[in-house]
């Protein structure tokens, strides 16, 4: 077991492990941030396919991005895209379950899925030596999945048990409360896994319906990087994905949700809790929203890094809490912003009162040349880590080319970040911060914090973790606050 | 995508699904790696030990524009005492929170400053702090090192509040987890007297009792240059960190390190369980087997072990309890590096309704099966090339490279025993398989961790 002074990634990190001779010293990074070169191919049937050449350790990753995600999703349905792409190497038509796993862990490969509003992904990564294998099995998976009965029983009925076992931690659900909550009926308010009447309600015709609306070569993204040259990744991928079936996929209809005005707050009753979980919000940016990069350097100085203001006060001052932050999730149409941390449960209202304060003070003084002086090094320094391996490149390609975004995303963030001045900063905090207009998610001990917790919101809502669900969706419009 | 909370869980239990992974199986382990070629290494690491007994290991890559350094301290909960547990996860949290030149506060803003970043972990054996930072930065993280190796401050308000941090990471990571509590129980059955038993983050009460003198002691009997490493990764010249190290590292005088730790296990003689009742939406069953320290010669076929029977969705344990008797949500194994005899840890999610002795029952009909009969050729090869390919993912990364070199060097005594790994790997055969699955894998050698939700389900069975 470890402990880690600051919630860190778990990964698996105590390898030991040998020197494998075949690693070649990979070439120096050129001075200033850019994106390194990369080629991008239309083929005839629709799909995008984009390469990054990244030499050094043998192995090559692929991020296959589809466009369509929990939005896609038909009403009563949520969870269906989850669903979906979990299913995709279930069985197709040459192989079984078994069999796909059993090729796949033979050779070593990677291979995982994730949904989000927007989009769809599966990301896979193999030995330089075996990509062929891998590469069969991925475009096995994509376009001949067979979904049998069997199979996706099996797997509706292990996902339900995954809400539920998410339900048992309160920091891994606050998101889904909070997005349910904040967006009620628009498309970003459902649970991307789904909930445990939706998922009771999937069927495999529901599933075999998605799939053949929407894993169309036009409605798909795959970018490659790695130790390969890239003409011959190209071939690679045209010999299997360029015969995929031209057929036009939906585009999905989605508008921006307004701010929300005045103050709720739900509760969330978990009733073992020794400590309450809170996220404090509105509706933020979208991905591509002109003052992006800029707010990226208020928001490490109000809430990203470590000696931020709100892990300052709520940390750092006052020992309240082992970690708060705020962070702008950015989506096609504007995404959450919120504000997140916890703390034991007398202390309830003293870490609510005090982030509050933070977010007040924010609006009253400002961030001055010092601070954003502080803030541009420290952005400008995290950024190489974050594209340092090909799979980081991928996925980060395909998400460009999602959202419409271009190289200058990286050639030109450090100019981007430059250009914040405090003036440019305080416009930034009354057009992104919300002040007086906020949305209150909490789980907690509601027999505890209930009545000290009311005054933060007009209306007040509750509800009991085991409830199926998170948040009612009304038919049409907007969630009504207290129903 | 990641989650807009950012955070990994602490636990391994979930099933994420919108995160990085999506599988049935968590399948965790640490990842060892059989190089199909021997020959010579082309991965230089240069090392140079100061004068006060630390040692320096510099890896040069410069394919980003930063570096990776990290400090291995020898000690952590395994050097403490009942009445003083989490000590040395306590000490690391001030280990950032003041010294000489830079006051409270300053070791993290002038990093961040300097468009760096850091984290340190508190494990059973070690305390490790990590730096990651622009080449820039270089002179400057070694002078926020020395300052507070040298100089630390332990002020009374910031020993107070620091605490109730500590306090909250703990009702996070563990009491607010279920797989947080059931693995502190799990170890403190397990153990009767070594001190693996007692939790890293600490028993509350204790943490609630630390003295100003215990974080003094801890810091004389654990801090000493000489029971640390350090590891540089990145975009640095092998010079340039020598001479940075002899200018502010080498001068800080070293002490006594740690006193040994003499207490060793007795042999377990029968199995031990033990039970947690508690509001829960799922049960979790976790089984510990005692097992010897990682240098040993059992290590790498008890490694070779754990990926036949977990890793991926064609494992053994996965086929068997997830896919075709869909007990459990998943299943996966982990086997920490230790200095001492330590556990081969696996766990299971049942799933809801479901008694985790039926889990067991499965779990112990698959270990037995690879008992009698040894491995297949094909599962065998299968589990070197998973090590293979682990092993190429961890090398992915400066981090990933910082942290394996020092985890080499700290635990098995010398980093270049990393070259003999291969080796090492290439020999294990499915007779070793067998024969560590035989010594290690009984009954009498297993403790069992059930968490049962209550006030509900009536397990199926």
């Amino acid at each position: 077991m470890r402990v880690a002074r600051r919630i860190q990634k778990r990964v698996a990190v105590f390898a030991l492990l040998t020197l494998a001779p075949i690693l070649t010293a990979r070439p120096a990074a050129t001075p200033g941030l850019h994106l390194p070169a990369h080629k991008r191919v239309v083929l005839p049937n629709g799909l995008t396919l984009l390469l990054v050449e990244q030499r050094g350790i043998p192995l090559m990753s692929f991020a296959v991005l589809v466009k369509a995600g929990a939005t896609s999703d038909p009403a009563a349905r949520e969870g269906l895209a989850s669903v979906t792409v979990d299913l995709l190497r279930k069985g197709t038509k040459t192989r079984t379950s078994e069999k796909f796993s059993g090729e796949l862990d033979f050779i070593g490969g990677a291979y995982e899925t994730s949904t989000s509003s927007d989009f769809t992904n599966v990301s896979a990564e193999f030995m330089s030596k075996d990509v062929r294998q891998g590469l069969d099995l991925l475009a096995d998976a994509l376009l001949h999945p067979v979904f049998s009965q069997e199979e996706v029983a099996k797997l509706l009925r292990q996902d339900i048990d995954g809400v539920r076992s998410e339900k048992d931690e309160a920091r891994s659900v606050l998101p889904t409360y909070f997005n349910a909550y904040l967006y009620g009926a628009h498309p970003y308010g459902r649970p991307a896994s789904g909930d445990e009447t939706s998922l009771a309600a999937i069927t495999r015709d529901d599933v075999t319906r998605f799939y053949e609306t929407n894993y169309t070569p036009g409605n798909t993204i795959i970018a490659a990087a790695g130790d390969f040259q890239a003409p011959e990744m190209q071939k690679l991928l045209t010999e299997r994905f360029g015969g995929w079936a031209a057929r036009k996929a939906p585009g999905v209809a989605l508008s921006a949700l307004a701010p929300v005005t005045g103050k709720r707050l739900l509760l969330v009753d978990k009733p073992d809790s020794t400590q309450t979980f809170f996220a404090i919000g509105n509706v933020g940016i979208s991905r591509n929203d002109p003052d992006r990069t800029a707010l990226r350097v208020v928001n490490s100085l109000f809430g990203e890094r470590f000696d931020s203001m709100i892990n300052k006060e709520l940390r750092i001052k006052s020992g309240l809490t082992y970690g708060a932050f705020s962070i702008f999730d950015r989506r096609r149409v504007p995404g959450p912003f919120l504000i997140s941390s916890f703390t034991k449960n007398e202390t309830t209202t003293k870490a609510i009162d005090l982030t509050l304060e933070v977010l007040k003070q924010l609006h009253e003084k400002g961030l001055s040349e010092e601070d954003l002086a502080s803030a541009k090094t420290y952005l400008k320094g995290r950024f190489p880590p974050s594209i340092e391996t090909a799979i980081q490149l991928a996925e980060l390609l395909a998400q460009f080319e999602f959202y419409g975004l271009d190289d200058s995303e990286v050639n030109d963030f450090e100019a981007r970040v430059d250009a914040v001045t405090p003036e440019v900063a305080r416009r930034l905090i009354q057009k992104h911060y919300p002040l007086d207009n906020l949305v209150f998610v909490l789980i907690g001990k509601a027999s505890d914090i209930r009545e000290a917790v009311k005054k933060y919101a007009q209306t007040m809502d509750t509800r009991p973790i085991a409830e199926p669900g998170f948040w009612k969706i009304s038919a049409g419009g907007p969630a009504k606050p207290g129903s | 995508m990641k989650s807009f909370l950012g955070m990994e869980g602490a636990i391994v239990m979930r099933r994420k699904r919108n995160a990085a992974v999506a599988v049935a199986a968590m399948v965790l382990f640490a990842a060892f790696v059989c190089a199909e070629h021997l020959g010579a290494q082309n991965f230089p690491v240069q090392t140079q030990v100061l004068k006060n007994g630390m040692k320096v290991l510099v890896q040069e890559d410069h394919h980003i524009p930063n570096v990776a350094l990290y400090v291995f301290y020898r000690i952590g909960s395994r050097n403490e005492h009942p009445g003083t547990t989490g000590l040395s996860h306590f000490f690391e949290h001030m280990m950032f929170n003041g010294a000489k030149k830079y006051g409270a506060g300053q070791f993290d803003s002038v990093m961040e400053a300097a468009g760096g970043t850091n984290n340190a972990y508190t494990a059973r054996d070690v305390t490790v702090y990590q730096d990651w930072f622009p080449r820039t930065a270089l002179e400057k993280i070694l002078d926020l090192e020395a300052d507070r190796i040298r100089d630390l401050s332990l002020l009374p308000d910031k020993v107070q509040s620091e605490r109730g941090v500590v306090a909250s990471e703990r009702r996070t990571s563990v009491d607010a987890e279920n797989g947080g509590i059931l693995d502190e129980q799990l170890w403190a059955t397990a153990f009767a007297a070594h001190p693996y038993q007692w939790p890293v983050v600490g028993w509350m009460s204790d943490i609630e009792h630390w003295t100003m003198e215990d974080l003094k002691h801890h810091f004389e009997m654990g801090y000493s240059p000489s029971n640390a490493t350090m590891v540089v990764v990145g975009d640095v010249t092998t010079d340039e960190v020598f001479r940075l190290a002899q200018k502010y590292i080498e001068p800080i005088p070293s002490h006594v390190p740690p006193p040994p730790v003499t207490t060793v296990e007795p042999p377990q003689l029968g199995e031990k369980r033990v039970v947690v009742k508690k509001t829960a939406q799922l049960p979790l069953l976790f089984i510990g087997y005692h097992v010897p320290q990682s240098n040993s010669a059992d290590y790498y076929a008890l490694n070779v072990l754990r990926t036949i029977l977990f890793s991926g969705e064609s494992s053994r344990l996965y086929q068997r309890v997830v896919d075709k008797d869909q007990l459990a949500l998943g299943v996966g194994s982990q086997m920490e590096p230790a200095f001492d005899p330590t556990l081969l840890f696996l766990f299971a999610t049942p799933k809801a309704g479901v008694d985790p002795v039926a889990v067991e029952k499965a779990i112990y009909e698959e270990l037995d099966r690879l008992k009698t009969a040894p491995a297949t050729d094909q599962e065998l090869q299968k589990a070197k090339n998973i090590l293979l390919a682990d092993f190429y993912r961890q090398m992915k990364t400066i981090n990933g490279r910082a942290n394996t070199i020092g985890t080499y060097e700290v635990f098995f005594g010398d980093y270049r025993k990393l070259f003999e790994a291969s080796d090492a790997y290439a020999k294990v055969s499915k007779e070793d398989v067998q024969r560590v699955a035989r010594a290690f894998l009984g009954d009498k050698n297993r403790t069992v961790a059930t968490l049962i939700p209550e006030a509900g389900e009536e397990p199926k069975k």
